[in-house]
């Protein structure tokens, strides 16, 4: 297969190309992209001077898509989630979503976090009405709509367990329905299954995938994991590290919902994990000895199954 | 159960050991008391209700001022902990006030309010409010970040921000306080009660100790230790441990 989904898919990222595809107009087809990232630098104070984490990052997404975000440890992906959602200033750039600057935290883009975050002080169907109740929806409104919710992530049984009887992959299909509840245009997801277990993680990517071909929200999400991503998204765009820059974009063209062990997805992450050597490689010889773990990494993933993770060299 | 039983074996031999003492009779009954007449002073106290009355008034003085001092005391946590201004100046004379033993305000409040009631307010307003102040910024502090920033993503901001996310988070701190601080406030009650004397168990105290009346004292300081025992007891430690169950600080 993947004559039609292959590599031939991936956007070499000339920066000109990039610049030109940007500037001239916002509007194409009269539509506003959902997310339009132009030209973001961060760089953070520490004791041993600046460190430049993001760098000129440029990207777009379009409304309803599924655009996953991989890279490195460090490389900065938090970072540029946590600008998009607002809650950190870049340095320099904008981000506009739809028709307008962002500035801030809006109900528009909710975060879901690594960890749930979910609030210990109220129970489950309590922190899914969380949001609901800011936005001064009334009571019963309020409830139907949590429990709408909860049912989408199966977990109406537990309604009014207390947060710490839940488990992990529990809590972070609570904070899914908490975040969905808030009907936001975008969701920003940042590794929110890295800390599960696989087989949990298995069950929430066909969950995630479910939901969002029947929401149809567009989606940002950020993880380290190449096969992840592949499992996930319609668009990888590449990260790499330090500072951060977009390196390559590819398009997942398979039919979904995916499974994480499907050939083909496996098929998928090996190639472009394969395409990324080079990257690697260049990268590794400035950085370290030619000799890295990272070419082991990538042996691991053309044979294995699970470790499709970046490694840390990027 | 093994353990009640201990207790009640140890109590009743030291009342036993009590009784033995004044049937020896080295001491005359005002200095030293029968456990007989204490418990006779204490059911004649509650059968024509001046121990019930001193209780309410002495209940009433610290609910009033314990209030107070929880009102103050997590305002002023609040602005501390959140707001660097204040916590390098308030922040800094709060902690230094800590060292000031609570009846040290008596003198001022005794100018500033009189012998009278809003002056034992005063002293247990006094007692309580650094305790709950102190606990408060420490409990602020140390909110997961991470609650706020969800928080903020779901549109919670000002006000609500704190109504909603951050007392909330910072509770298990902030009964810990309210705990310590309820101590504080109980004993800076009874200190006011003894040296303004207007009614109250204090009061009950000092009249027993003008008629020589020994009972009398010992019988208001039973009814003053179980008092503080009950509200530490059934409602601090049970409120304490069940909100740190609920907030996953402990393994329930
Ligand atoms: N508040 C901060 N102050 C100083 N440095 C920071 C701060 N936040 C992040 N950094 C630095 O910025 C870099 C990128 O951090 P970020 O959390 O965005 O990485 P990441 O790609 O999300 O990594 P991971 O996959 O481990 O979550 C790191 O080197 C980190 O040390
Ligand atoms: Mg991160």
């Amino acid at each position: 297969m993947s004559e039609g989904v292959g590599i031939e898919n991936s956007i070499d990222l000339d920066q000109a190309k990039v610049d030109s595809e940007l500037q001239p107009s916002h509007k194409a087809d009269g539509v506003w992209p959902k997310l339009r990232i132009q030209h973001v630098s961060k760089s953070f104070q520490s004791k041993n001077g600046k460190v430049y984490v993001l760098e000129d990052i440029n990207f777009e997404i379009q409304q309803g898509e599924f655009v996953c975000i991989v890279g490195p440890s460090g490389c900065g992906k938090t970072t540029l989630l946590n600008i998009v959602a607002g809650l950190e200033k870049a340095d320099a750039g904008e981000v506009w979503a739809n028709d307008y600057k962002i500035n801030g935290a809006g109900t528009d883009r909710v975060v879901i976090f690594q960890e749930a975050a979910l609030f210990p002080w109220l129970n489950v169907i309590k922190n899914v009405e969380f949001g609901l109740k800011l936005k001064g929806i009334n009571g019963s409104k309020r409830r139907s709509t949590a429990l709408e919710y909860l049912k989408m992530v199966h977990l109406t049984k537990f309604q009014n367990a207390h947060v710490h009887e839940l488990s992990g992959g529990m809590k972070q299909r609570v904070a899914i329905a908490r975040a969905l509840a808030m009907n936001p245009e975008m969701l920003l997801m940042d590794e929110p299954f890295s800390a599960l277990d696989a087989q949990t993680r298995w069950i929430l990517h066909f969950e995630l995938q479910n939901i969002w071909l029947k929401t149809k929200k567009t989606i940002l999400f950020v993880t380290h994991n190449i096969r992840e991503a592949v499992c996930l998204a319609d668009r990888i765009i590449i990260l790499s590290s330090s500072p951060g820059r977009i390196k390559k974009e590819f398009l997942v063209n398979l039919p979904r919902p995916r499974d994480d062990n499907d050939v083909n997805v496996a098929e998928y992450s090996t190639r472009i994990m394969k395409e990324l050597k080079a990257e690697i490689d260049k990268v590794m010889k400035c950085e370290m000895d030619a000799d890295s773990c990272v070419e082991c990494d990538i042996k691991c993933t053309t044979e294995g199954v699970a470790k499709t993770d970046m490694g840390g060299g990027i | 159960m093994y353990s009640i039983f201990k207790r009640a074996v140890f109590f009743i031999l030291l009342i036993g050991f009590w009784e033995l003492l004044f049937r020896c009779g080295i001491w005359p009954e005002y200095v030293l008391p029968s456990p007989v007449s204490v418990y006779k002073t204490l059911i004649r106290g509650f059968q024509d209700q001046t121990f019930i009355i001193g209780i309410a008034i002495s209940m009433k003085r610290i609910a009033i001022g314990y209030g107070i001092s929880i009102v103050i005391g997590i305002f002023l946590g609040l602005l501390i902990g959140r707001v660097r201004v204040f916590e390098e100046t308030l922040g800094s004379l709060i902690s230094g006030l800590q060292t000031l033993p609570t009846i040290c305000w008596l003198p001022l409040a005794l100018l500033w309010f009189g012998l009278n009631d809003r002056a034992i307010i005063f002293l247990v307003i006094m007692g309580a409010v650094l305790s709950i102040t102190v606990a408060t910024d420490v409990g602020v502090k140390s909110v997961p970040p991470l609650y706020i920033r969800a928080a903020k993503t779901m549109g919670a901001r000002g006000w609500k921000l704190y109504l909603e996310v951050i007392i909330p988070a910072a509770l298990p701190h902030i009964i810990t306080g309210m705990k310590q601080g309820w101590s504080f406030a109980w004993r800076s009650l009874m200190a006011g009660e003894l040296l303004i004397v207007c009614l109250g168990l204090g009061h009950l105290m000092m009249i027993g100790r003008e008629l020589n009346d020994m009972s009398q004292v010992i019988a208001v300081m039973i009814v003053i230790v179980i008092i503080g025992i009950l509200v530490d007891r059934l409602f601090f430690v049970k409120m304490e441990k069940r909100i740190r169950e609920r907030w996953g600080l402990v393994k329930g």
